[in-house]
C-alpha cells in the first residue's frame, strides 16, 4: 500500500465522492434510458473508477463527507482529473497512475461519445 | 483389512462413469436428497484430479478454465444447501461417493507416477484427453442425474400436498411448500451445471471410438474468456461473505451483459446468423432480465454505506467485462450497428458465449437470492432502509398482513445519524421478493434463448423439453450430444 499523507488521503476520499456521485447521476440517465440504453458502459465505467479510488486507500479511512455539489457527470469527472493530476506529480504508483488515466479517458468520453 | 485396489487411471475413470450412468437407470425421487449432499465432494475430486492431470493440449492464456467455473458453481449449491435449505444433513449417496473416491484415487496415482508423463507423442495427448473427457462426463452424467432426481422429488412433495390438502390434513404434517421450493430452485442450479459441462462433452464426446482421439479445440473469443472469468469471480465474490457493494457491482455488470446479448443477438439475426423469430422472442426476455437485475442493484444499493468497498478482484473483472461489451458492441454513439458488431467479431462465437453467459446467470441470481434470505448480519443506513420496510410494510398491509401496523424500523437518534442498522424484515423480505422475481426473469430468458443455442444440453433447459420423467430405466444416458441429428435435450 502506498505511503500518503493527510493531505493525499483527504484528496482521495473527496475523489472517490466525486466519482461516485457521478456514477450515482450517470445511473439515473442510464436507468431513463431503459433496458438496453448504452449509458450503462459509461456508467459502469464511473463505477469502475470509483472503485478503484476507494480501494486506493485503508478500510479504516472514512470515505464519507460533504455530497459533491453539480447534477453534471462530466463537471464532477473533471473536478475529479483535476485532484487525480495534482496528486500524480512526481513518480506516482502504478495504480494511481492507471486511474488517473481511466478517468481522463471517462471525462474523454462524457464530452465526445452518446454522454456528451 | 481392506482389499488393494488395483486400478488403473482409466480403469477408475470409466467406472466413475459408468456409475455415474447408473445414477439415471435407477433413479428414485427418495435419493434426490443424498445426491444433493454428495454432489460437491464428486466435484471437488474431479477438480483435484483435473489440476494434476498434464494437459492434453499446450494450455492458452485466456483460455477460460471450466473446471474453475463448476467448482464455484458447486460452492454455491453446497453454500445453500449448508446455510439450512433443502436437504439439510442426513444420509449420503453411495454410488457419488464412490465416484469422489475413484476420482480421488486417480488422483493420487496421477500425483504418485505421472510425473515422467510428458505430453509429447500423439498416444500421450490422446490419453489425456481421454481422461478428461471422461471426468467431464461422469459430471455432466451425475449432474443430470441429480437434476432429474430432484424433479422427481419435488413432484412427488407437490403430489402429497395436494393429496394433503383434500383429505384437510393439519398443515404441519403436510410436506413444506419451502422444501419444494427449495428443491425446485436446486434443480435449476443443477440444469445450470449441467448446461456448462454440456458444452464440454459436446465437443468432447466420450465414445469407444472418440476416446484416445484429439479433436482441435477452438480457440477462446476474447468475450468467452473475459464472461467465463467474470462467473467465476462473481461467484468468488458472492460466496465470500461479500459487501452489499459487491452485490451492487455484480447486478449491474449483469445487466450490462443482458444488454449487449439483446444487441448482439440483434446483429446476429440480422446478418442471418440465428433465425429472425427466435431473436425477436428472446430479446424481450433479456430486457426483462436487464430490468430485473437494474432493480435488484438498486435494492443492494439501499444497503451500501460510504465505507462500502467492492472487492478489488472483482472491479478488475468489472473492468474487462466493460472493455470486451464496448470493443465488441459499441462506437461513441452508443450500441453499433448490426454490421459493424458482425465486422468485429465471430458472430455465432459470440452468441455461443453470451448464450452460455446466461445459463450461468441463473446461478449467480440464486446466490443472490440465497444471501438476501440468508446473511443473518445484513445492514444498511437507517435513513434509507426506515422508508424502504416502512414502504414495504404497507404494501404488505394493503394485501392484509397486518403483522408490521404501529412498528418503526430506526429510532429517531439513528435516522439522525444515519447509523448503521440491521436489515428490517419487512426490506428483507422486499430484497427476497425482488430476486425471486430475477430469478424468473434470467429463467426464462435462458428457455427463450435455448433455440439460439445447438448444443443439446440447452434445449435441456426449455420447458418444453423438460418432459415428465418416468421412474427406472426410461432415461436415456447423455452420451454423445454432437452425433444427434437435431439437437434435443438429453431424455428426462
Amino acid at each position: 500500500m502506498h505511503q500518503w499523507d493527510t493531505e493525499d488521503v483527504e484528496t482521495v476520499a473527496g475523489i472517490v465522492r466525486l466519482l461516485r456521485r457521478a456514477a450515482e447521476l450517470s445511473w439515473i440517465q442510464a436507468d431513463a434510458g431503459g433496458p438496453r440504453s448504452s449509458h450503462q458502459l459509461f456508467a459502469v465505467g464511473i463505477d469502475t473508477a470509483a472503485d478503484e479510488a476507494a480501494n486506493l486507500l485503508p478500510r479504516r479511512v472514512r470515505l464519507d463527507g460533504p455530497t459533491p455539489v453539480g447534477q453534471d457527470p462530466a463537471a464532477l469527472l473533471g473536478s475529479a482529473e483535476q485532484l487525480l493530476r495534482r496528486l500524480c506529480t512526481e513518480d506516482p504508483p502504478p495504480r494511481l497512475r492507471a486511474l488517473q488515466s481511466r478517468v481522463s479517458e471517462l471525462v474523454w468520453e462524457a464530452n465526445s461519445g452518446a454522454d456528451a | 483389512m481392506p482389499t488393494l485396489d488395483r486400478r488403473t487411471v482409466g480403469e477408475l475413470l470409466a467406472d466413475s462413469d459408468s456409475l455415474a450412468r447408473e445414477t439415471l437407470l435407477d433413479l428414485s425421487a427418495g435419493q434426490s436428497a443424498a445426491m444433493v449432499r454428495t454432489f460437491g465432494r464428486v466435484v471437488d475430486a474431479a477438480a483435484r484430479l483435473w489440476a494434476v492431470l498434464p494437459p492434453a493440449v499446450p494450455p492458452r492464456r485466456s483460455e477460460p478454465d471450466l473446471m474453475l467455473r463448476l467448482r464455484h458453481v458447486a460452492n454455491g449449491i453446497a453454500a445453500t444447501t449448508s446455510a439450512g435449505h433443502w436437504p439439510g444433513p442426513g444420509p449420503t449417496d453411495d454410488r457419488l461417493l464412490q465416484i469422489a473416491h475413484n476420482l480421488s484415487r486417480a488422483r493420487i496415482l496421477v500425483e504418485r507416477y505421472g510425473g515422467d508423463v510428458q505430453p509429447t507423442t500423439a498416444d500421450v495427448r490422446g490419453d489425456i484427453a481421454a481422461a478428461r473427457a471422461r471426468i467431464m462426463h461422469t459430471l455432466y452424467v451425475a449432474a443430470h442425474g441429480t437434476a432429474v432426481a430432484i424433479i422427481e422429488h419435488t413432484k412427488d412433495l407437490q403430489e402429497q400436498l395436494r393429496i394433503d390438502i383434500r383429505r384437510r390434513r393439519p398443515v404441519a404434517q403436510r410436506p413444506s411448500v419451502h422444501e419444494s421450493k427449495a428443491a425446485q430452485a436446486l434443480s435449476i442450479r443443477f440444469g445450470v451445471f449441467e448446461q456448462l459441462v454440456g458444452r464440454y462433452v459436446a465437443g468432447h464426446p466420450v465414445t469407444p471410438a472418440a476416446l484416445g482421439e484429439m479433436r482441435p479445440v477452438p480457440p477462446a473469443s476474447r468475450l468467452q474468456s473475459v464472461l467465463a472469468g467474470w462467473d467465476i469471480q462473481a461467484h468468488r465474490t458472492l460466496l465470500a461473505n461479500p459487501d452489499a457493494a459487491d452485490l451492487v457491482r455484480v447486478s449491474r455488470i449483469q445487466a450490462l451483459i443482458a444488454s449487449a446479448t439483446a444487441v448482439v443477438s440483434e446483429a446476429a439475426a440480422n446478418q442471418g446468423i440465428v433465425d429472425r423469430q427466435v431473436a425477436q422472442r428472446v430479446i424481450p426476455f433479456l430486457d426483462e432480465t436487464q430490468v430485473a437485475w437494474t432493480s435488484v442493484a438498486r435494492r443492494w444499493a439501499e444497503l451500501t454505506s460510504p465505507e462500502s468497498r467492492v472487492d478489488p478482484l472483482l472491479v478488475r473483472a468489472a473492468s474487462q467485462v466493460r472493455a470486451t461489451v464496448a470493443a465488441t458492441a459499441s462506437n461513441p454513439t452508443g450500441w453499433a450497428t448490426p454490421d459493424e458488431i458482425a465486422g468485429r467479431v465471430d458472430l455465432p462465437q459470440t452468441m455461443n458465449a453470451l448464450h452460455l453467459n446466461m445459463v450461468s446467470t441463473v446461478d449467480v441470481a440464486h446466490v443472490t437470492r440465497d444471501i438476501a434470505a440468508t446473511t443473518p448480519t445484513l445492514t444498511a443506513p437507517a435513513r434509507q432502509i426506515a422508508m424502504r420496510a416502512q414502504g414495504e410494510a404497507e404494501i404488505a398491509a394493503d394485501q392484509g398482513n397486518t403483522a408490521y401496523e404501529g412498528k418503526t424500523w430506526a429510532t429517531e437518534r439513528q435516522i439522525a445519524t444515519n447509523q448503521v442498522i440491521p436489515l428490517p424484515t419487512p426490506a428483507r423480505l422486499g430484497l427476497i421478493k425482488a430476486t425471486d422475481h430475477l430469478i424468473a426473469s434470467c429463467g426464462s430468458a435462458v428457455a427463450a434463448a435455448a433455440p439460439l443455442d445447438p448444443s443439446e444440453s440447452a434445449q435441456a433447459m426449455r420447458p418444453a423439453a423438460r418432459a415428465p420423467a418416468t421412474r427406472r430405466s426410461h432415461h436415456h444416458v447423455p452420451t454423445t450430444p454432437q452425433h444427434e441429428s437435431a439437437p434435443r435435450g438429453p431424455q428426462r
